[in-house]
């Protein structure tokens, strides 16, 4: 039992010790005037580590202002910086590089 | 900073303290993933960061009180297919380690390892898993498998508290008890996922957890 009260313990200090660094960006639906939203169907996206990796995966391209996952419709949301693009290519491989696959992609003109 | 080594010092106590059963042993491309796995006969820590979604390369630490042995070594994890579905997902998993194994008492270190096949199927309301593993710990050579079925009570979205009721059969033929039937509760929120368990047969509480970052 000792050994269980010291795994809880240290798994606590750690839990607290780490921020919860996957929140969902508003961005993706509150843009810039002049930005582009995405809103891309895909398949396979069924729990939260999905929507983390989509999450982790479109937010580090420089084009990407915020991402939204909504897990409900498989869909993501995503706001490109004015003026900056992403092909649809692009788009699909960002998808795959997630790990899941682009069903649709449409764009939406803010 | 100090908040840092004061985590580091508590991830040092717990890999001490223990030593497998894993899920999505893969990440997304430069993610790191920490699961610690506890039951009465063995805890396990895997840590391990994957430079693409197929692949994942970490340490790999498993204390077995059942069969007298401390196991640390480097694991390898592959995602070998993929079946993304618009409400499902499959996966199949190759897993191998290759490291040295302490058995309890004067015997000295030896070469060991693993290799292992996993599977898995999910919604988000359905879930099954199944995973076999075979050790080599020197003098030691044994054999893992364990199943599982999941509901989840409820459907959240996103950053919402997912709960999970599972049930897990667990077989390894070198055990006491070589079976084993364990039900326990999966809460999964934001990165962290926490599941509780209770076998009867043996006795013993499990807690597995598991944060991907």
């Amino acid at each position: 039992m000792s050994k269980m009260m010291t795994m809880t313990l240290g798994a606590a200090a750690i839990a607290l010790a780490i921020p919860a660094a996957v929140a969902q960006s508003p961005e993706a639906e509150t843009a810039q005037p002049g930005a582009t939203l995405l809103t891309v169907s895909v398949k396979g996206m069924v729990c939260d580590f999905c929507a983390q990796a989509v999450t982790k995966v479109f937010g580090r391209n420089d084009a990407v202002d915020g991402v939204h996952v909504d897990l409900d419709n498989g869909e993501i949301h995503v706001g490109l910086k004015p003026g900056m693009s992403l092909s649809d290519e692009e788009v699909e491989t960002l998808v795959n590089k997630s790990g899941y696959a682009m069903v649709s992609l449409e764009r939406e003109a803010l | 900073m100090k908040m840092g080594f004061a985590a580091f010092g508590a991830a040092s106590a717990v890999l001490l303290a223990v030593g497998p059963a894993e899920a999505r042993p893969v990440s997304y491309p430069g993610g790191w993933t920490w699961m610690q796995m506890n039951n009465g006969d063995y805890s396990s820590l895997h840590v391990h960061y994957s430079p693409t979604f197929r692949d994942s390369i970490g340490i790999y630490s498993e204390r077995n009180w059942g069969e007298d042995w401390h196991f640390t070594g480097v694991q390898y994890n592959r995602l070998v297919k993929r079946w993304n579905e618009k409400t499902s997902q499959a996966n199949l998993y190759f897993k191998a380690a290759a490291g040295q194994a302490d058995p309890f008492g004067p015997e000295s270190a030896e070469l060991a390892g693993f290799v292992g096949v996993a599977a898995d199927w999910e919604t988000r309301r359905w879930f099954t898993s199944y995973e076999a593993r075979a050790y080599d710990v020197g003098s030691n050579q044994t054999a893992r498998q364990a199943a599982r079925v999941g509901i989840a009570p409820y459907i959240g979205d996103f950053g919402d508290l997912h709960t999970w009721l599972m049930l897990q059969v667990e077989n390894q033929p070198e055990s006491e008890t070589p079976t084993t039937v364990t039900p326990l509760v999966r809460f999964f929120y934001n990165v962290q996922l926490l599941e509780i368990g209770y076998t009867p047969e043996t006795e013993e509480f499990m807690l597995n957890w598991i944060i991907r970052f």
